[in-house]
Protein backbone atom coordinates (compact mmCIF):
# COMPACT_ATOMS: atom_id res chain seq x y z
CA UNK A 1 0.00 0.00 0.00
CA UNK A 2 1.02 3.70 -0.90
CA UNK A 3 1.36 6.09 1.82
CA UNK A 4 1.60 9.84 2.41
CA UNK A 5 1.99 12.40 5.25
CA UNK A 6 -0.01 15.83 5.43
CA UNK A 7 -1.03 18.56 2.47
CA UNK A 8 -4.62 19.39 1.61
CA UNK A 9 -6.92 16.80 1.81
CA UNK A 10 -7.51 14.55 -0.92
CA UNK A 11 -11.04 14.21 -2.59
CA UNK A 12 -12.39 10.98 -2.07
CA UNK A 13 -15.58 9.54 -3.63
CA UNK A 14 -17.38 6.49 -4.04
CA UNK A 15 -16.70 4.34 -7.29
CA UNK A 16 -19.09 5.23 -9.93
CA UNK A 17 -19.62 3.51 -13.21
CA UNK A 18 -18.58 5.90 -14.99
CA UNK A 19 -15.22 4.52 -13.59
CA UNK A 20 -15.11 1.23 -14.54
CA UNK A 21 -12.91 1.64 -17.26
CA UNK A 22 -10.39 3.83 -15.30
CA UNK A 23 -10.85 1.67 -12.46
CA UNK A 24 -10.04 -1.71 -14.35
CA UNK A 25 -6.90 0.09 -15.60
CA UNK A 26 -5.57 0.76 -12.21
CA UNK A 27 -6.41 -2.32 -10.96
CA UNK A 28 -4.40 -3.87 -13.63
CA UNK A 29 -1.63 -2.08 -12.46
CA UNK A 30 -2.23 -2.70 -8.71
CA UNK A 31 -2.39 -6.04 -9.38
CA UNK A 32 0.77 -6.08 -11.68
CA UNK A 33 3.21 -3.94 -8.99
CA UNK A 34 2.20 -7.03 -6.48
CA UNK A 35 3.02 -9.71 -8.56
CA UNK A 36 6.42 -8.36 -9.55
CA UNK A 37 6.86 -7.82 -5.84
CA UNK A 38 5.43 -11.34 -5.46
CA UNK A 39 6.12 -13.48 -7.93
CA UNK A 40 3.83 -16.52 -6.82
CA UNK A 41 0.98 -13.63 -7.01
CA UNK A 42 1.19 -13.34 -10.89
CA UNK A 43 -1.81 -13.02 -12.95
CA UNK A 44 -3.82 -15.49 -14.62
CA UNK A 45 -4.47 -14.52 -18.53
CA UNK A 46 -7.92 -13.74 -17.85
CA UNK A 47 -7.42 -11.23 -15.10
CA UNK A 48 -8.61 -8.15 -16.86
CA UNK A 49 -11.61 -9.97 -18.23
CA UNK A 50 -12.55 -11.08 -14.71
CA UNK A 51 -11.65 -7.77 -13.32
CA UNK A 52 -14.33 -5.87 -16.15
CA UNK A 53 -16.76 -8.57 -15.23
CA UNK A 54 -16.21 -8.16 -11.30
CA UNK A 55 -16.13 -4.18 -10.49
CA UNK A 56 -19.58 -3.61 -11.29
CA UNK A 57 -20.47 -6.43 -9.21
CA UNK A 58 -18.57 -5.26 -6.27
CA UNK A 59 -20.38 -1.59 -6.73
CA UNK A 60 -23.48 -2.88 -5.92
CA UNK A 61 -22.46 -4.55 -2.63
CA UNK A 62 -23.27 -3.86 1.00
CA UNK A 63 -20.12 -5.67 2.51
CA UNK A 64 -17.73 -3.90 0.16
CA UNK A 65 -16.40 -0.17 0.01
CA UNK A 66 -14.83 0.97 -3.29
CA UNK A 67 -13.72 4.52 -3.63
CA UNK A 68 -11.52 6.58 -5.68
CA UNK A 69 -9.14 9.54 -5.12
CA UNK A 70 -9.32 12.61 -8.12
CA UNK A 71 -6.75 14.99 -8.51
CA UNK A 72 -6.62 18.25 -10.66
CA UNK A 73 -4.21 18.33 -13.52
CA UNK A 74 -3.50 22.04 -12.80
CA UNK A 75 -5.95 23.79 -14.64
CA UNK A 76 -8.54 24.11 -11.47
CA UNK A 77 -11.07 22.81 -13.32
CA UNK A 78 -10.60 19.09 -14.88
CA UNK A 79 -9.99 16.23 -12.21
CA UNK A 80 -8.77 12.65 -12.65
CA UNK A 81 -9.03 9.52 -10.94
CA UNK A 82 -5.43 8.66 -9.75
CA UNK A 83 -6.33 6.69 -6.60
CA UNK A 84 -8.75 3.86 -5.75
CA UNK A 85 -9.15 1.43 -2.44
CA UNK A 86 -11.06 -1.54 -1.71
CA UNK A 87 -12.62 -2.56 1.12
CA UNK A 88 -14.96 -5.67 2.77
CA UNK A 89 -16.67 -6.74 5.51
CA UNK A 90 -16.01 -10.11 5.80
CA UNK A 91 -18.49 -12.10 8.57
CA UNK A 92 -16.86 -14.99 9.30
CA UNK A 93 -18.92 -18.49 11.06
CA UNK A 94 -18.73 -18.54 14.31
CA UNK A 95 -16.04 -19.37 15.55
CA UNK A 96 -13.92 -16.66 17.56
CA UNK A 97 -15.64 -14.37 18.78
CA UNK A 98 -14.84 -11.04 16.45
CA UNK A 99 -16.88 -12.80 13.26
CA UNK A 100 -17.15 -8.76 11.61
CA UNK A 101 -13.24 -7.99 10.00
CA UNK A 102 -12.63 -5.18 8.07
CA UNK A 103 -10.37 -6.47 5.61
CA UNK A 104 -8.13 -3.26 3.56
CA UNK A 105 -7.99 -5.24 0.33
CA UNK A 106 -6.31 -3.16 -2.39
CA UNK A 107 -5.03 0.62 -2.28
CA UNK A 108 -3.05 1.77 -5.12
CA UNK A 109 -2.24 5.50 -6.40
CA UNK A 110 -0.68 5.86 -10.10
CA UNK A 111 2.94 6.59 -9.04
CA UNK A 112 3.03 10.45 -10.13
CA UNK A 113 0.59 11.11 -7.20
CA UNK A 114 2.16 9.56 -4.63
CA UNK A 115 3.58 11.42 -1.75
CA UNK A 116 0.53 13.80 -2.22
CA UNK A 117 -1.55 11.64 1.09
CA UNK A 118 -4.08 9.97 -1.43
CA UNK A 119 -3.60 6.49 0.48
CA UNK A 120 -3.72 7.72 3.95
CA UNK A 121 -7.29 9.30 2.79
CA UNK A 122 -8.24 6.13 1.26
CA UNK A 123 -7.35 4.25 3.98
CA UNK A 124 -8.88 6.79 6.38
CA UNK A 125 -12.38 6.29 4.32
CA UNK A 126 -12.11 2.79 4.23
CA UNK A 127 -11.80 2.29 7.90
CA UNK A 128 -14.80 4.49 8.78
CA UNK A 129 -16.76 3.12 5.74
CA UNK A 130 -15.62 -0.70 7.49
CA UNK A 131 -16.11 0.80 11.01
CA UNK A 132 -19.80 1.93 10.06
CA UNK A 133 -20.90 -1.45 8.68
CA UNK A 134 -19.88 -3.30 11.87
CA UNK A 135 -16.25 -3.94 11.98
CA UNK A 136 -14.74 -5.41 14.89
CA UNK A 137 -11.19 -5.77 13.83
CA UNK A 138 -9.11 -4.54 10.55
CA UNK A 139 -7.51 -6.63 8.56
CA UNK A 140 -4.50 -6.27 5.59
CA UNK A 141 -2.35 -8.61 4.06
CA UNK A 142 1.24 -7.53 2.95
CA UNK A 143 3.41 -9.86 0.68
CA UNK A 144 6.56 -11.01 2.99
CA UNK A 145 8.81 -9.14 0.93
CA UNK A 146 7.48 -5.88 1.09
CA UNK A 147 8.63 -4.39 3.99
CA UNK A 148 7.29 -0.84 3.23
CA UNK A 149 3.93 -1.52 3.13
CA UNK A 150 4.20 -3.41 5.91
CA UNK A 151 6.26 -0.31 8.09
CA UNK A 152 3.01 1.63 7.13
CA UNK A 153 0.50 -0.34 8.27
CA UNK A 154 2.31 -1.00 11.50
CA UNK A 155 3.11 2.82 11.65
CA UNK A 156 -1.01 2.78 11.54
CA UNK A 157 -1.21 0.48 14.20
CA UNK A 158 -1.17 -2.48 12.88
CA UNK A 159 0.40 -5.62 14.43
CA UNK A 160 1.05 -8.84 12.80
CA UNK A 161 -1.25 -11.31 13.58
CA UNK A 162 -0.90 -14.54 11.02
CA UNK A 163 1.33 -15.29 8.51
CA UNK A 164 -0.22 -17.05 5.15
CA UNK A 165 2.16 -20.18 3.84
CA UNK A 166 2.60 -21.95 1.11
CA UNK A 167 3.61 -25.15 -0.36
CA UNK A 168 4.04 -25.94 -3.69
CA UNK A 169 2.97 -30.13 -4.77
CA UNK A 170 4.16 -32.50 -7.30
CA UNK A 171 7.22 -31.04 -8.66
CA UNK A 172 10.64 -32.74 -7.62
CA UNK B 1 9.88 -46.44 10.10
CA UNK B 2 6.29 -47.40 10.47
CA UNK B 3 4.10 -44.62 12.30
CA UNK B 4 1.26 -44.42 13.92
CA UNK B 5 -1.46 -44.77 11.36
CA UNK B 6 -3.36 -42.09 9.38
CA UNK B 7 -6.70 -42.50 7.98
CA UNK B 8 -9.47 -40.60 6.73
CA UNK B 9 -12.00 -39.64 9.49
CA UNK B 10 -15.52 -41.58 10.08
CA UNK B 11 -18.41 -40.07 11.53
CA UNK B 12 -17.85 -42.15 14.68
CA UNK B 13 -14.65 -40.10 15.07
CA UNK B 14 -16.81 -36.77 15.65
CA UNK B 15 -16.77 -36.63 19.68
CA UNK B 16 -13.00 -37.06 19.50
CA UNK B 17 -11.95 -34.36 16.70
CA UNK B 18 -14.37 -32.04 19.07
CA UNK B 19 -11.86 -32.78 21.95
CA UNK B 20 -9.41 -32.36 19.79
CA UNK B 21 -10.87 -28.77 18.40
CA UNK B 22 -11.16 -27.82 21.68
CA UNK B 23 -8.08 -28.43 22.94
CA UNK B 24 -6.39 -26.89 20.12
CA UNK B 25 -8.42 -23.67 20.38
CA UNK B 26 -7.31 -23.73 24.28
CA UNK B 27 -3.62 -23.48 23.24
CA UNK B 28 -4.36 -20.68 20.34
CA UNK B 29 -6.58 -18.64 23.01
CA UNK B 30 -3.44 -18.77 25.54
CA UNK B 31 -1.01 -17.96 23.06
CA UNK B 32 -2.82 -15.40 21.83
CA UNK B 33 -5.94 -13.76 23.26
CA UNK B 34 -6.80 -12.45 20.03
CA UNK B 35 -8.44 -16.15 18.97
CA UNK B 36 -11.40 -16.01 21.72
CA UNK B 37 -13.36 -18.39 21.32
CA UNK B 38 -17.41 -17.47 19.83
CA UNK B 39 -19.90 -19.42 22.47
CA UNK B 40 -21.52 -21.14 19.66
CA UNK B 41 -18.40 -22.48 18.23
CA UNK B 42 -18.23 -25.81 19.25
CA UNK B 43 -22.23 -26.28 17.98
CA UNK B 44 -20.71 -24.77 14.75
CA UNK B 45 -18.32 -26.92 14.58
CA UNK B 46 -19.87 -30.28 15.37
CA UNK B 47 -22.02 -29.79 12.60
CA UNK B 48 -19.44 -28.70 10.65
CA UNK B 49 -17.06 -32.29 10.90
CA UNK B 50 -20.62 -33.57 9.80
CA UNK B 51 -20.74 -31.95 6.67
CA UNK B 52 -16.98 -32.30 5.83
CA UNK B 53 -16.75 -35.97 6.29
CA UNK B 54 -19.48 -36.28 3.22
CA UNK B 55 -18.34 -32.98 1.00
CA UNK B 56 -16.50 -33.29 -2.17
CA UNK B 57 -13.08 -31.52 -1.86
CA UNK B 58 -13.27 -31.45 2.11
CA UNK B 59 -10.67 -34.00 3.56
CA UNK B 60 -10.47 -35.15 7.04
CA UNK B 61 -7.50 -37.41 8.56
CA UNK B 62 -6.51 -38.64 11.95
CA UNK B 63 -3.69 -40.03 13.88
CA UNK B 64 -5.01 -43.46 15.38
CA UNK B 65 -3.46 -44.80 18.23
CA UNK B 66 -3.95 -48.66 19.30
CA UNK B 67 -7.00 -48.87 21.24
CA UNK B 68 -8.69 -46.58 18.52
CA UNK B 69 -7.39 -43.28 20.45
CA UNK B 70 -7.48 -40.15 18.21
CA UNK B 71 -4.40 -38.43 18.71
CA UNK B 72 -4.16 -35.60 16.09
CA UNK B 73 -6.58 -34.56 13.19
CA UNK B 74 -6.02 -32.25 10.23
CA UNK B 75 -8.34 -30.75 8.12
CA UNK B 76 -8.15 -29.20 4.43
CA UNK B 77 -10.27 -28.18 1.30
CA UNK B 78 -10.18 -27.75 -2.28
CA UNK B 79 -11.05 -23.88 -3.42
CA UNK B 80 -11.31 -22.28 -6.58
CA UNK B 81 -8.82 -19.33 -6.62
CA UNK B 82 -9.47 -15.79 -6.71
CA UNK B 83 -9.57 -15.64 -10.66
CA UNK B 84 -6.62 -12.81 -11.09
CA UNK B 85 -3.94 -14.59 -9.70
CA UNK B 86 -2.53 -17.80 -9.82
CA UNK B 87 -3.48 -20.68 -9.08
CA UNK B 88 -6.92 -21.07 -10.46
CA UNK B 89 -7.54 -24.16 -8.01
CA UNK B 90 -5.77 -24.43 -4.35
CA UNK B 91 -5.82 -26.40 -1.48
CA UNK B 92 -6.21 -24.88 2.05
CA UNK B 93 -5.44 -26.26 5.14
CA UNK B 94 -7.63 -25.43 7.80
CA UNK B 95 -6.20 -27.31 11.08
CA UNK B 96 -3.61 -29.34 12.31
CA UNK B 97 -3.40 -30.70 16.13
CA UNK B 98 -1.60 -33.18 17.81
CA UNK B 99 -2.42 -33.84 21.28
CA UNK B 100 0.44 -32.28 23.71
CA UNK B 101 1.49 -35.50 25.16
CA UNK B 102 2.08 -36.97 21.48
CA UNK B 103 3.72 -34.22 19.85
CA UNK B 104 7.49 -34.50 18.42
CA UNK B 105 6.86 -38.15 17.04
CA UNK B 106 6.46 -36.93 13.39
CA UNK B 107 2.84 -37.85 13.74
CA UNK B 108 1.93 -33.77 12.29
CA UNK B 109 4.70 -34.60 9.52
CA UNK B 110 2.42 -37.63 8.64
CA UNK B 111 -1.00 -36.04 8.95
CA UNK B 112 0.01 -33.25 6.95
CA UNK B 113 1.95 -35.68 3.92
CA UNK B 114 -1.28 -37.51 3.98
CA UNK B 115 -3.56 -34.35 3.56
CA UNK B 116 -1.02 -32.88 0.55
CA UNK B 117 -1.33 -36.70 -1.19
CA UNK B 118 -5.42 -36.29 -1.31
CA UNK B 119 -5.51 -32.53 -2.28
CA UNK B 120 -2.78 -33.56 -4.82
CA UNK B 121 -5.11 -36.81 -6.19
CA UNK B 122 -7.93 -33.80 -6.24
CA UNK B 123 -5.77 -32.19 -8.71
CA UNK B 124 -4.23 -28.91 -6.52
CA UNK B 125 -0.89 -28.04 -6.81
CA UNK B 126 -0.93 -25.37 -4.46
CA UNK B 127 -1.68 -25.33 -0.85
CA UNK B 128 -2.21 -22.38 1.52
CA UNK B 129 -2.55 -22.31 5.16
CA UNK B 130 -2.78 -19.52 7.71
CA UNK B 131 -0.66 -19.46 11.03
CA UNK B 132 -0.83 -17.62 13.83
CA UNK B 133 2.39 -15.02 14.45
CA UNK B 134 2.33 -15.66 18.25
CA UNK B 135 2.38 -19.81 17.73
CA UNK B 136 6.52 -20.62 16.93
CA UNK B 137 5.88 -24.26 16.89
CA UNK B 138 3.44 -24.51 13.92
CA UNK B 139 5.56 -21.87 12.21
CA UNK B 140 8.53 -24.28 13.32
CA UNK B 141 6.80 -27.14 12.07
CA UNK B 142 5.42 -25.80 8.94
CA UNK B 143 9.18 -24.49 8.30
CA UNK B 144 10.22 -27.91 8.87
CA UNK B 145 7.88 -29.62 6.69
CA UNK B 146 8.94 -27.44 3.28
CA UNK B 147 6.10 -24.59 3.74
CA UNK B 148 7.20 -21.41 3.02
CA UNK B 149 5.90 -17.76 4.32
CA UNK B 150 4.14 -16.12 1.17
CA UNK B 151 1.97 -12.56 3.61
CA UNK B 152 1.53 -11.32 6.81
CA UNK B 153 -1.80 -10.81 7.52
CA UNK B 154 -1.78 -7.11 10.29
CA UNK B 155 -4.39 -6.64 12.28
CA UNK B 156 -5.58 -3.25 14.68
CA UNK B 157 -8.52 -2.79 16.91
CA UNK B 158 -11.28 -0.29 15.57
CA UNK B 159 -10.68 3.21 16.14
CA UNK B 160 -12.31 4.04 19.42
CA UNK B 161 -15.51 6.31 18.69
CA UNK B 162 -14.88 9.84 18.63
CA UNK B 163 -15.99 10.75 22.47
CA UNK B 164 -19.42 12.83 22.73
CA UNK B 165 -19.05 16.17 24.53
C1 LIG C 1 2.49 -27.84 15.32
C2 LIG C 1 2.13 -29.30 15.67
C3 LIG C 1 0.96 -29.71 14.77
C4 LIG C 1 3.35 -30.19 15.39
O1 LIG C 1 2.99 -31.54 15.69
P1 LIG C 1 4.08 -32.69 15.95
O2 LIG C 1 3.43 -34.01 15.75
O3 LIG C 1 4.77 -32.47 17.23
O4 LIG C 1 5.12 -32.41 14.76
P2 LIG C 1 6.20 -33.47 14.17
O5 LIG C 1 6.65 -34.37 15.26
O6 LIG C 1 5.64 -34.10 12.95
O7 LIG C 1 7.36 -32.44 13.78
C5 LIG C 1 8.08 -32.49 12.55
C6 LIG C 1 9.21 -31.47 12.63
O8 LIG C 1 8.65 -30.15 12.77
C7 LIG C 1 9.49 -29.35 13.63
N1 LIG C 1 8.74 -29.01 14.86
C8 LIG C 1 7.55 -29.50 15.26
N2 LIG C 1 7.14 -28.90 16.40
C9 LIG C 1 8.10 -28.03 16.73
C10 LIG C 1 8.26 -27.12 17.80
N3 LIG C 1 7.34 -26.97 18.77
N4 LIG C 1 9.38 -26.36 17.83
C11 LIG C 1 10.32 -26.46 16.88
N5 LIG C 1 10.22 -27.31 15.81
C12 LIG C 1 9.14 -28.08 15.75
C13 LIG C 1 10.67 -30.24 13.98
O9 LIG C 1 11.68 -30.01 12.99
C14 LIG C 1 10.10 -31.63 13.84
O10 LIG C 1 11.09 -32.62 13.60
P3 LIG C 1 11.97 -33.21 14.85
O11 LIG C 1 11.00 -33.53 15.95
O12 LIG C 1 12.60 -34.42 14.24
O13 LIG C 1 12.91 -32.12 15.22
C15 LIG C 1 1.78 -29.45 17.17
O14 LIG C 1 2.78 -28.81 17.94
C16 LIG C 1 0.43 -28.88 17.54
O15 LIG C 1 -0.58 -29.55 17.44
N6 LIG C 1 0.41 -27.58 17.97
C17 LIG C 1 -0.83 -26.91 18.35
C18 LIG C 1 -1.76 -26.71 17.14
C19 LIG C 1 -1.10 -25.95 16.03
O16 LIG C 1 -0.39 -24.99 16.26
N7 LIG C 1 -1.38 -26.37 14.79
C20 LIG C 1 -0.87 -25.73 13.62
C21 LIG C 1 -1.78 -24.64 13.23
S1 LIG C 1 -1.20 -23.74 11.80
Amino acid sequence: MDDATCGPAPAIRAARRSDLQTLTDLRMRYLGEAAHDEPRLRLTADARARTEHALPVWMGQEDRVLVVAEAGDGDGETTHVVAYGMGYLRTAPPVLVRRHVGELLEVFVVPEFRGQGHAAAIVRVLTDALVGRGAEVLRAAVPMGHAAAQARLKKAGYVPVQVELERTLGRG
Amino acid sequence: MEGIPIRSARRGDIPSLLLLWDAMMREFVDADPRFEVHPDARAHMAASFAVWLQEPGRTVVVAEEAGRMIVGFATGVVLPGNGWQVPERLGRISDVYVAAPRRRKGIARRLAGRLLDLLYEEGVETVRLAAAVENPGARAFWNAVGWSELEVVLERPVPDPTPKV
